[in-house]
């Protein structure tokens, strides 16, 4: 014990410098750590929300869309894609499903609950093609699509809204005044690719949408997933071709636009990256912070103390056990700094994380390669003014200490 | 069994400060007997103090040879140095040169703590008896900080004994201290004496250095003839 507290007295010796010390490491690490696990968390995030939009699915959208940061915007309203147009790709070889699709605002209301959400005119083949599982209830039928019935499959919120944990099979809910039958309830989605909240909305046939709800001969779009992922862009051109026939229109005048979940996965990848790019040089500049402010406390250390490395040296010191001593001290600060650092940061990511919706991620690979980097960082900066030191002649840093 | 500890033939000691250099020692012979008190006795700029970390293995010297304990040391590594400076020798500085951080039993021990065999409890014993019979029995847990410049000078003596050395080496022990502790710091060197330890001691007070069997005065780089 003695023998320790002989070598290592010293620093405990003045513990404001101690812990500013520390101070630096762990912020070095904790920055680290929670940039790292706010990154992998916004991929995993984003990966998530492509996966409710495979990439077998494609989307044909009446006017000229821009995708914007994943979203598709529709820049005017056009009414020339038809519900014919759906009929006619349908016979296109090596479509899977497809359905046209309807979209508006609605008021619905159940008994004295009334709230705003979007009304989705599709076809039977429309959750089977989102691959939007069911909880309650059942889908739509072809006949009863075809055969204008008004019947709903709720969102998951708009059911626990209208309904709270009631059963509302078969219950009668009011779309804009119309009423229609309950026939199902969709499970928890969330937010999908295009940044809609999956949860908050009703699905009707998109036959009683367009006449009976909001009175139009024209459909917002068509979805479509293909059989054969190999053959997406092949079919991608026929319904160009088709379309471009049926409306007497050229490339340059095109009045729609077809969106592969390629093209959303693009923007959204490229989004991804110039964020974790981001990331990574937040976290080095937290490295270089913490590693300079180490070397900077060390040195001031080293200097302070060459005195004691001189009084230790002419008792018989010599050069490596004057290194080793500041090398277990180096080792020791950042060791306890990385500790609570990684303490400090997971701590963080618990706290900001599902606060931000994200889910929580800790990237073991980025969390120990930047711990050891600080780590290493911290015991070079301490050792190389105790290197330094050990090399001078004791009777200088003797005549230094007065 | 040799009898000369420090045979010293012919040293010089030039310092070069740029284009400039300039000879403290020019060409030094001393022979020191084991059981000797040698003062050497110098005004400031006389070199008396390079001598003696030359002496000390603190500084190497220039040119000349020199033979401690029957050992050519002048050709020696730094590692070896360090060992026979913890090994044979004690040092007192003028200016105590504790460590601030660590108590006066603690300070003691410091040489030890360079030694393979390492710090054992009849050390520590054997380091509380040394400020017991220096007088500070009951200051050992004291920092230097705490206590008097007579206390902390005689805490170095105890460092300095506390391995044991064949030679003491002492720059200015009383350079820092009033009278009453410069009394009482040489009557200890003097008992020490009688108890069959060399030292080799730097002063410029006459008083000081009557308390030593041997005196030599340097001047200009070279012991003067009385």
């Amino acid at each position: 014990m003695l023998k320790y507290k002989l070598l290592w007295g010293g620093l405990f010796h003045k513990k404001l410098r101690l812990i500013l010390s520390i101070i630096g490491i762990i912020i070095g690490v904790a920055s680290l750590l929670l940039m790292n696990s706010f990154g992998e968390s916004a991929k995993i995030k984003t990966l998530k929300e492509i996966e409710t939009f495979g990439p077998e699915v494609m989307m044909v959208v009446a006017g000229n869309v821009k995708v914007r940061a994943g979203r598709a915007i529709q820049t005017e309203i056009t009414t020339t894609l038809k519900p014919s147009d759906a009929k006619v790709l349908m016979e296109i070889n090596g479509i899977k499903y497809i359905s046209p699709v309807f979209n508006g605002d609605g008021i619905v209301r159940y008994l004295r609950n009334t709230l705003i959400t979007i009304i989705n005119g599709v076809n039977e083949e429309y959750i089977k093609l989102r691959k939007f599982p069911l909880v309650e209830g059942r889908n739509f039928l072809k006949e009863e699509v075809l055969g204008y019935k008004k019947v709903a499959i709720l969102g998951y919120k708009v059911k626990k809204e209208l309904f709270g944990n009631k059963d509302p099979i078969g219950k009668i809910i009011l779309i804009n005044k119309l009423p229609f039958r309950v026939i199902g309830v969709l499970d928890k989605i969330g937010i999908d690719a295009s940044n809609t909240d999956q949860d908050d909305q009703v699905l009707i046939p998109y036959t009683v949408a367009i006449s009976a709800v909001y009175n139009v001969d024209y459909i917002r779009s068509i979805y479509l997933s293909v059989k054969d992922i190999s053959e997406i862009s092949k079919i991608e051109d026929q319904i160009n071709k088709l379309l471009m026939k049926r409306h007497k229109v050229s490339e340059k005048n095109k009045d729609f636009t077809i969106i592969k979940a390629e093209d959303i996965l693009k923007v959204k990848t490229q989004t991804t990256r110039i964020f974790s790019v981001l990331v990574k040089n937040v976290s080095i500049l937290c490295l270089l912070v913490g590693a300079l402010g180490v070397t900077a406390i060390m040195t001031l250390s080293v200097n302070e103390r060459k005195k004691e490395i001189g009084i230790r040296k002419a008792l018989g010191a010599k050069e490596k056990d004057i290194l080793f001593q500041f090398l277990a001290e180096s080792i020791f600060i950042t060791m306890l700094g990385g500790l609570i650092g990684i303490l400090i940061g997971i701590l963080g990511a618990l706290i900001f994380l599902p606060l931000f919706n994200y889910p929580l991620i800790f990237p073991l690979g980025p969390i120990i390669t930047s711990t050891l980097l600080t780590i290493i960082f911290g015991i070079i900066a301490g050792v190389y003014p105790a290197f330094k030191a050990s090399k001078v002649d004791p009777i200088i840093l003797l005549k230094q200490g007065f | 069994m040799v009898k000369k500890l420090v045979i010293l033939k012919d040293i010089t000691k030039t310092y070069q400060t740029g284009k400039v250099s300039y000879q403290v020692l020019k060409g030094i012979n001393l022979e020191v007997e084991k059981g000797e008190f040698l003062a050497i006795m110098g005004a400031s700029g006389s070199g008396k103090t390079t001598l003696l970390n030359i002496i000390g293995l603190l500084d190497k010297p220039t040119s000349g040879s020199y033979i401690l304990d029957g050992e050519e040391v002048s050709k020696l590594s730094k590692q070896e140095l360090a060992y026979i400076r913890n090994r044979k020798l004690g040092f007192i500085f003028q200016a105590f040169h504790l460590i601030p951080w660590a108590t006066a039993l603690e300070n003691v021990l410091m040489p030890l703590l360079y030694r393979k065999e390492g710090i054992s409890k009849k050390d520590e014993e054997r380091a509380k008896k040394l400020l017991e019979r220096l007088g500070l029995g009951d200051r050992i847990k004291a920092k230097p900080a705490e206590l008097s410049g007579g206390q902390q000078q005689r805490v170095a003596i105890a460092r300095a004994l506390i391995g044991k050395p064949k030679l003491l080496l002492a720059d200015e022990p009383t350079g820092n201290l009033d009278s009453k502790s410069s009394e009482e710091v040489i009557k200890i060197f003097r008992e020490l004496n009688q108890e069959g330890i060399t030292i080799i001691m730097v002063t410029h007070d006459p008083e000081i250095a009557k308390y030593a069997k041997r005196i030599k005065i340097i001047k200009d780089g070279n012991f003067i003839e009385k």
